[in-house]
């Protein structure tokens, strides 16, 4: 969610040493009259107010992400403060208008952590991209030597290619400091080739501050073929590119503003309405779930849509996948009991694809458990087939019902809330796009039994 | 059948009597953990240890009793094998962990040296994550320890690449953290020891009559892992090392602590600060973590830090810390910046005592008077 809108000149402002807003851009002047303030008078939005006079106090210049109330609309502002003799010069970018009551940083962060757990191992880089981390081990690993390569450019450790596409993801990510995915580039050491992806760390100020990236080994697997000639967009295309946007900004603002208010963050409030505030929420995450599982769908339903061959150890996704579904498991009371440790499942297919079934399946066993129930995950082998098995203590799934879940909009038992009824219907699709498949055996009152399978790596 | 009836009978009397024992011993677990529970509740809020240290430093202890245990253990038992002990190899070799409840048990682990140097470096950490990014003013000009890495100084060069290097092992390399402890030599060697006797302990039925050749094994195991520790590799000694090569200037000190705050390097932070004042590590670090912050403001007013950067790194340390109050220190900023050097220097002459001396004085006025 680093997806810098097209940026707006800053906006600048002056306040004095007794909080009145002296001088203001048109903006700054409609926000702060919105709010009831004027010229000369003590400038009316609070978080702008305070961040001022702290900036005063210390001396210093200090900035910090605010969200502002205007009109109906919350505004997200990065404010930067900077005390001079004749008051606080106020700079402010941004402009967005959603909420985000935590600071960007964090959810780089955040973003990171994801990155990290999904790749082979990790790596980040300071605003100048000088390596800043790279973990020791990985290069005892993979083969080079990740010490000497601490404080070093990043592209002294890898030589960067081009995409299918003959573009480089990075500098997109760099110039628009933005999530990118899917860089092809060589360990210069070793010539191994792997796939680079990244979130942007920024400062309170939305300031580029680095990199947190992941690497992915691409070894063994056939080159990435080139994709074919883009098709021409058609209305499909559009419209899921249009949905991600549209939807997403706005469900955003919803769920913030709705968590904010059950966090009471602004003020006490009757319980009941903190409660109302966390169903929004709730129904508004629903809403954003599905969004995600329609851009997939139309992704996978694509005639071109391919997955990568690449070795997997299917007993290690499960156990990321179960990793990250740990919050949601033990919010429920449900225990998952993954794979141990030295299991091991090695597998062809798309480590991010098999990953997104899996926690697709396992979340589905956490959603239907019973409190205090328990969610087994299994590895098995057979006949060139690898196996995870993901068994819930749920009511289960009728025999008559058995095809249907794995259908359009299908959900396993509709009186149930949440859900898209489209995640099954995904999981098979990149199940059977890797080679495998997902399968189901059940009866009622016994809880279902998923299998995802993979082709078996010898 | 009559036999077998008399078991079930005897199981079902056994089983009851060891019910009613536990239910008793039950009520009175209950009991003491309540009191345990109202103990934790009234626990001053700014000493306790929050649930993140408390979950780091669980993790910390538990990874390096667990390193120490493998380290001696597996050594031991490859020193039996070749000793032809091979059952007793074959049981040390392939124990389950059980040093760490045992340690707990005998309460050896509650020793106020290895637990200081513990609670500290997790706090440390737990701030360190926690410090805002701040993104350089330039943003093609690299981060400090990328700059120094780069310095025509090879010692200054060497010291920033080692401590580069001992932040990545200590912050995001499970597997290189997995054998090693990184404790002071002193501590390490204690808890090699508390390690093998705890090994002892546990395999001295099962050694039987080769307990002379279990005792030789293990101690030349630990005097092996004693040996073979650096405490010179330790995250803590690096920054040290760094800090005595850049051997910063009271005017170039200022901004040195700014930047190290701004690209989040807390122990470089910690080391400059211990340096310029001649403290070890674990004492300026004390300083910095202590959330009322007066004796840091001190520090830095008697090593003539001026104000803006005291404002920086006030700030940069409140909005990581939520204990610290932002806004009181920005009403006390103008006394901490007004306060001379000289009498900021004179006010922190006990801090900067031997620490041995500082503590036996401590350990005597919380002693009994004669």
């Amino acid at each position: 969610m680093n997806v810098n809108e097209p940026m707006l000149p800053p906006v600048r402002g002056l306040v004095d040493r007794a909080g009145r807003l002296l001088e203001a851009d048109q903006r700054l002047m409609d926000l702060n009259s919105r709010a009831g303030g004027g010229i000369g008078q003590s400038i009316a939005i609070p978080q702008i107010a305070t961040l001022a006079r702290l900036a005063q106090r210390l001396g210093i210049l200090v900035s910090r992400g605010v969200v502002a109330a205007d009109g109906d609309d919350d505004v997200e502002l990065w404010v930067r403060a900077e005390p001079e003799k004749a008051g606080v010069r106020l700079l402010i970018t941004g402009w967005r208008s959603r909420a985000a009551w935590y600071p960007e940083a964090t959810q780089g962060e955040r973003e990171g952590d994801f990155l990290r757990s999904a790749g082979d191992w990790s790596w980040e880089t300071d605003s100048a991209l000088r390596i800043t981390f790279l973990s020791i081990s990985a290069g005892a690993r993979h083969g080079f030597d990740s010490a000497s390569m601490l404080g070093q450019p990043l592209t002294r450790l890898f030589a960067l290619g081009e995409d299918g596409e003959g573009a480089f993801p990075i500098l997109g990510g760099l110039a628009m400091h933005q999530r990118f995915d899917g860089q092809n580039a060589t360990i210069r050491a070793t010539g191994r080739t792997v796939r680079l992806s990244a979130t942007p760390r920024t400062d309170a100020g939305g300031a580029f501050a680095g990199f947190i990236g992941a690497a992915h080994m691409i070894d063994d697997a056939p080159p990435v073929l080139p994709q074919p000639a883009a098709a021409p967009e058609d209305l499909t295309d559009a419209f899921a590119a249009r949905l991600d946007q549209a939807l997403r900004s706005p469900l955003g603002r919803i769920i913030a503003n709705a968590d904010s208010i059950n966090a009471q963050s602004e003020g006490p409030l009757r319980q009941d309405y903190a409660d109302y505030a966390a169903d929004i929420a709730n129904a508004g995450r629903h809403l954003m779930g599905l969004v995600d599982d329609l851009v997939d769908l139309q992704a996978i339903e694509r005639s071109d849509f391919i997955v990568a061959k690449e070795p997997v150890d299917l007993a290690d996704v499960a156990r990321r996948a179960a990793g990250l579904l740990g919050v949601r498991a033990s919010e429920a009371q449900v225990r998952i009991d993954k794979p141990a440790p030295q299991d091991m499942l090695p597998a062809t297919g798309e480590f991010r694809r098999a990953l997104q079934v899996l926690v697709n399946l396992i979340g589905n066993a956490v959603r239907y458990s019973p409190r205090e129930g328990m969610v087994w995950i299994r590895t098995e082998r057979e006949n060139g087939v690898a196996a995870v098995i993901v068994a819930d203590q749920g009511k289960g799934i009728a025999l008559e019902d058995q095809a249907r879940i794995f259908e359009k909009f299908e959900r396993v038992d509709p009186r149930e809330p949440g859900g898209s009824g489209l995640g099954l219907y995904i999981a098979r699709k990149l199940a059977r796009a890797m080679g495998g498949d997902v399968t189901v055996d059940s009866a009622p009152g016994q809880g279902a039994r998923f299998v995802f399978t993979l082709p078996y790596r010898e | 059948m009559s036999s077998n009836v008399g078991d079930m009978d005897d199981g079902s009397q056994w089983g009851v009597a060891r019910l009613l024992a536990r239910a008793a011993a039950a009520d009175l677990c209950a009991d003491e953990r309540l009191a345990i529970a109202v103990d934790d509740f009234f626990l001053p809020a700014e000493s306790r240890l929050d649930e993140r240290s408390r979950s780091a430093l669980a993790g910390t202890l538990a990874g390096m009793v667990a390193a120490v245990e493998g380290a001696v253990g597996q050594h031991a038992a490859r020193l039996l094998a070749a000793r032809e002990v091979p059952a007793l190899s074959e049981a040390l070799a392939t124990s389950q962990p059980l040093v760490m409840g045992r340690l707990v048990s005998s309460g050896l682990l509650r020793d106020a040296e290895l637990m200081r140097e513990l609670v500290g470096r997790a706090r440390q950490e737990g701030l360190a994550g926690a410090l805002p990014v701040t993104a350089p003013e330039d943003p093609d000009r690299a981060s400090l320890l990328a700059r120094l890495i780069q310095n025509s100084d090879g010692v200054v060069a060497a010291a920033a690449m080692a401590l580069l290097a001992a932040e990545n092992r200590r912050h995001g390399d499970v597997d290189a953290m997995a054998t090693r402890t990184d404790l002071p030599a002193e501590l390490h060697h204690r808890l090699t020891w508390w390690t093998a006797a705890a090994l002892r302990e546990h395999f001295i039925e099962a050694a039987g009559d080769s307990l002379p050749a279990l005792d030789r094994a293990l101690i030349d195991a630990a005097m092996r892992s004693v040996s073979s520790h650096d405490e010179g590799d330790r995250l803590e000694a690096v920054a040290m090392r760094l800090a005595a090569a850049l051997d910063p200037r009271a005017d170039e000190l200022a901004p040195l602590l700014v930047e190290a705050l701004a690209d989040r390097r807390l122990s470089l932070f910690v080391a400059l600060i211990g340096h310029a004042l001649g403290l070890e590590y674990a004492d300026a670090r004390d300083i910095v973590l202590d959330p009322s912050a007066d004796r840091l403001w001190l520090v830095l007013r008697a090593l003539e830090v001026d104000r803006e950067s005291i404002a920086r790194i006030g700030l940069a340390l409140s909005e990581a810390d939520p204990r610290r109050d932002l806004d009181s220190f920005a009403e006390a900023l103008d006394g901490i910046a007004a306060t001379p050097s000289t009498h900021a220097r004179v006010a922190i002459t006990s801090l900067l005592l031997h620490s041995d001396y500082r503590g036996a004085l401590l350990a005597l006025a919380r002693g009994t008077r004669p």
